[in-house]
């Protein structure tokens, strides 16, 4: 190869003027910088650290006793670690600049988070992943996630519980939001159009009212309703025994559930039995018991 | 003699069988015994020598430069142990491919240990330290400081062959990144 020819040269001639010269090597380019120089001429884009290029007198290294870091010069931890000389402010600016023209204006119309959520009731979640290597594909990229609050589609009662029932863990109660994650199909084109398919067949299907639905018992309700429970049951049968006792006639059941008193503690009742127990709830049941059984004391 | 004896007695057995034209029935082997076999057997009395041994504990050698009487150079790279990565030392290939949740690593692993023995062929001498291969997106840029062995014409040839043998050998833009050094960087002397 090129490098025994040039040995076996020196080994025959072994005269100065006849051995090829090598040339001094020149001094770096950081000497003949200027101060205010445009750095983004010299790094335009990521590139490995070249130490006649970087005017920094950059030490990188632990230190022998006694001694202090490796020079930049032949540092091969200065060209392991990624840089980031081509982003400088001065750079970034001029990418935004450039980068300008490809750029449109927000639509005016939408300056708030719910005028947003009104024309643009469904969110899209997908995932593009970049990795290094020759391959573009990653399986991961193809899961699609479908995101809608219950509140902007047309459902009455029923078809929001029946809607509710259907999907199970997807729903949350708290957001009042319905989460769909397909990733069943291999493409994530795939995987959208069939997430939108779900969402208006549980549209639709929550809407039809089937044959075995009149079967829902008790057990099924999601809230309590307080019409036909055993608490409305007691209630009208107490009072009646409490009229019926002071024997001033025995008012009607439909007057009974008329009265003020009645009312209150209905709503008492089905606050405590959705809402759980607190505070405020048990505060209102006891005072709207006291009403009911006319038990207002003169104490506290 | 005894010994003798009883083995010569057994060989004895089998081929009076043999001679005596019945052959040997099947199944039936004649085995040597050994004289260890009939000494643990308790039988016979015999000299028994045993050799103690315990666990060997071998010593570290991977990617250490071992102590010489203070006249041998070593750059950096070589004066730090592997267990000084990512303490005193950072790595000599960049990729995603051992991130958490990644794949490809094999592949990417694979590819370094061409690259590195290719460079180490294509600039014979020349390479001051270990190649740095550094990965962004499809591409691979690889740095490596080099000596000033060769003339300058002949490094820019050997640049453009490498880059363009490499890209087209893995499909990928490869880029080559030289730094000269007039010497080896010496760290300390060991």
């Amino acid at each position: 190869m090129c490098q025994i020819s040039y040995v076996k040269s020196t080994f025959g001639l072994a005269s100065r003027s006849e051995r090829p010269i090598r040339r001094k090597a020149l001094p770096p380019r950081t000497e003949k910088m200027d101060v205010d120089q445009d750095w983004p001429s010299v790094y335009p884009v990521a590139a490995p650290f070249k130490p006649s290029a970087v005017p920094l007198p950059v030490r990188m290294g632990y230190p022998v006793k006694k001694g202090v870091p490796m020079a930049k010069e032949g540092n091969l931890e200065l060209l392991k670690i990624p840089n980031f000389l081509h982003l400088t402010p001065v750079a970034i600016k001029r990418h935004c600049e450039a980068l300008k023209d490809f750029c449109t204006e927000w639509p005016a119309a939408l300056d708030s988070d719910e005028k947003c959520e009104k024309h643009f009731p469904i969110e899209i979640d997908t995932a593009d992943y970049v990795s290094s290597g020759p391959s573009v594909r990653n399986p991961k990229a193809r899961v699609v996630t479908l995101r809608v609050k219950l509140s902007s589609l047309n459902l009455d009662n029923h078809a929001k519980k029946k809607l509710i029932k259907l999907v199970g863990e997807r729903y949350c109660k708290t957001t009042d939001v319905l989460s769909i994650t397909t990733d069943r199909c291999p493409l994530k084109r795939q995987n959208y159009d069939y997430a939108l398919y779900l969402l208006t067949v549980l549209y639709h299907e929550s809407w039809k009212t089937e044959e075995w639905e009149k079967n829902k018992t008790e057990a099924d309700m999601e809230e309590y309703v307080w019409e036909n429970s055993s608490s409305e049951k007691n209630v009208l049968q107490t009072l009646l025994q409490i009229r019926a006792a002071d024997s001033s006639g025995a008012p009607s059941r439909e007057e009974l559930l008329g009265t003020k008193e009645v009312e209150d503690y209905q709503k008492c009742v089905v606050r405590l039995k959705n809402e759980g127990e607190n505070e405020e709830s048990l505060a209102q049941y006891k005072e709207s018991v006291k009403r009911l059984l006319n038990l207002e004391c003169s104490l506290n | 003699m005894a010994l003798s004896a009883s083995v010569r007695s057994l060989g004895v057995r089998v081929s009076r069988l043999r001679a005596g034209g019945l052959g040997v029935p099947p199944g039936v082997r004649s085995l040597p015994v050994s004289p260890q076999v009939l000494a643990c057997s308790r039988e016979l009395p015999c000299a028994w020598r045993a050799l103690h041994t315990s666990p060997v504990c071998a010593k570290n050698r991977a990617a250490r430069v071992r102590v010489a009487k203070g006249d041998k150079p070593v750059s950096y790279e070589e004066a730090h142990a592997p267990h000084h990565i990512a303490h005193r030392k950072g790595w000599l290939s960049l990729h995603t491919g051992n991130l958490d949740g990644e794949d490809h690593a094999a592949e990417r692993t694979l590819e370094d240990v061409f690259l590195r023995k290719f460079m180490l062929g294509t600039f014979p001498g020349c390479l001051a330290d270990q190649i740095v291969l550094k990965r962004r997106a499809n591409q691979v840029d690889i740095c490596a400081v080099v000596l000033r062995q060769l003339p300058a014409h002949k490094f820019y040839f050997l640049v453009g062959y490498s880059e363009t043998l490499l890209s087209h050998f893995y499909k990928c833009p490869v880029r080559l990144h030289l730094q000269t050094v007039p010497s080896k960087v010496v760290y300390k002397y060991i």
